[in-house]
């Protein structure tokens, strides 16, 4: 489903952020990306929706060439879901509307449509009662089920999630954990950046772990959590599991 | 002192002050805005649009609208507009622009300078994340301006663009200089034709002070409410 292959990039001449970067994610498959901050994984799932341009390699979603200039760039990111750290509400647009803008200026779903479908996957986040509210009247794990909510609007036939519990209270962020659990149940085909080994632990498939712009290690999830064959990924390991 | 004032003579004008002077100020007040946000946004969006020649070209516009008196280009519009529209459509005779389409121009050029400065603050102030949600969600760069950014930096900007309306409304009675009757231009009549030109001066200060002061705490208002929303 999400091919990359040898992808680099820089920042500025001497600066590389990314290092010959492969990897892949197929359909169905959960793939967890950790790693220490700055090591890349956030630049690098950004690089999947052409959100961050890259100068060297290739990714392709579903067989498009994600940094092809004949790519139709909009259509390919309808396709794919994302979700970020800081959940990207339209603060101006009520809940239901944050829902059906892309709906309707994208896909070109009529407005019941759109509104049947957003207070479907509303009620599917458990906020159906919230959805005339405004962003700012929500609690930051509940604006972050509103954020996947949205992106499951379209459809998707895969999602991104780049570090989704990062920046909420701790109390929140398991609310936000199990509607991703359930989706990755569901079989949907995931590539997540973040912390949350339990997360990975749970529903992942395969654990990727990058350190200064590199993968240093991509393995098939009990092979990671038993022993990693990185020195640098069983100190980071050690590290976050020990509390 | 007061006992030679003939505020009667206000009275006898206030149809005229108000039905001819002040509806004009207010028209061109009210047209040159809209037509100044309208064209400052795109001057804006071209000045952050990332596109090195057309960013050079909005940023020599406004550098260069801000750089002159505007009474000055008032004047020079005036009498320059007519000959450009001969040189454009090739006639034989200067171009007939009436006073009134003239000061429009000119003050939504004018402000159109300041407006796309404001806009291009009010869409810098956008988190970045904002339309990079937007495009993953898959909407255009136009889309994402029109649907996300734009209205976010409208209403972030909304108490700054409505204070600078009340100053382009001070300033319309520069048109003054064309001889045009805005409100500004009627009094300045009134006042030489009976010879009354304390009483009439004071009062059209009184009447600019009392709009812009109520205008004002209106926006001030505003300020507070939207603040509460955010």
């Amino acid at each position: 489903m999400i091919e990359i292959s040898h992808v680099n990039k820089w920042y500025s001449p001497t600066f590389q952020v990314l290092k010959d970067c492969t990897t892949s994610v197929a359909k169905g498959e959960v793939v967890v990306v950790c790693g220490p901050s700055g090591s890349g994984k956030s630049t690098l799932i950004k690089c999947v929706n052409a959100l961050e341009p890259f100068q060297d390699g290739t990714i392709t979603i579903d067989g498009l060439k994600v940094n092809d200039p004949k790519t139709n760039l909009p259509k390919l990111r309808s396709r794919v879901g994302m979700v970020f750290q800081h959940f990207e509400l339209f603060p101006h647009l009520t809940i239901i509307e944050n829902l059906r803008l892309a709906q309707q200026k994208v896909l070109g779903r009529g407005q019941e449509e759109a509104t049947a479908k957003g207070m479907k996957l509303l009620e599917r986040v458990g906020l159906k009662e919230q959805a005339q509210k405004f962003p700012a009247q929500l609690s930051g794990g509940q604006q972050q089920r509103v954020a996947i909510a949205r992106a499951l609007a379209m459809d998707p036939i895969a999602m991104l999630f780049d570090e989704p519990t990062s920046a909420l209270d701790p109390e929140m962020i398991s609310e936000v954990l199990d509607v991703m659990v359930d989706l990755a149940r569901e079989g949907m085909t995931m590539m997540v950046v973040t912390h949350e080994m339990g997360f990975a632990k749970k529903v992942a498939h395969r654990v990727i772990f990058m350190d200064r712009g590199e993968i240093v290690e991509d393995a098939k999830k009990e092979e990671f959590f038993g022993q990693p064959r990185s020195d640098r990924a069983q100190q980071f390991l050690s590290k976050i599991l020990s509390h | 002192m007061l006992a030679n004032f003939d505020f009667d003579v206000i009275r006898r004008s206030l149809s005229y002050l108000f039905i001819d002077g002040m509806t004009f100020t207010l028209t061109l007040t009210a047209l040159s805005a809209t037509g100044g946000l309208i064209f400052g946004t795109l001057i804006a969006l071209m000045r952050l649009s990332g596109y090195r020649v057309m960013g050079w070209i909005a940023g020599l516009y406004v550098d260069f609208m801000r750089s002159l008196p505007l009474v000055l280009v008032i004047f020079w519009f005036y009498f320059l507009v007519p000959y450009i529209g001969q040189w454009l459509t090739g006639s034989s005779r200067p171009i007939k622009v009436g006073a009134f389409a003239s000061s429009l121009i000119t003050f939504i050029m004018f402000e159109a300078a300041y407006f796309s400065e404001i806009m291009r603050a009010g869409i810098q102030s956008i988190s970045r994340g904002q339309p990079a949600a937007a495009s993953a969600l898959g909407l255009t760069y136009a889309q994402t301006m029109r649907y996300v950014v734009l209205p976010q930096a409208f209403r972030n900007m909304l108490p700054v663009l409505l204070t600078q309306t009340i100053v382009l409304f001070q300033d319309t009675s520069l048109v003054y200089v064309l001889s045009i009757p805005d409100f500004l231009g009627a009094a300045s009549k009134v006042a030489q034709r009976d010879g009354r030109l304390v009483e009439m001066y004071l009062f059209a200060a009184v009447v600019y002070f009392t709009i812009s002061c109520i205008a004002s705490y209106g926006v001030r208002r505003l300020q507070s409410r939207i603040a509460i929303i955010r």
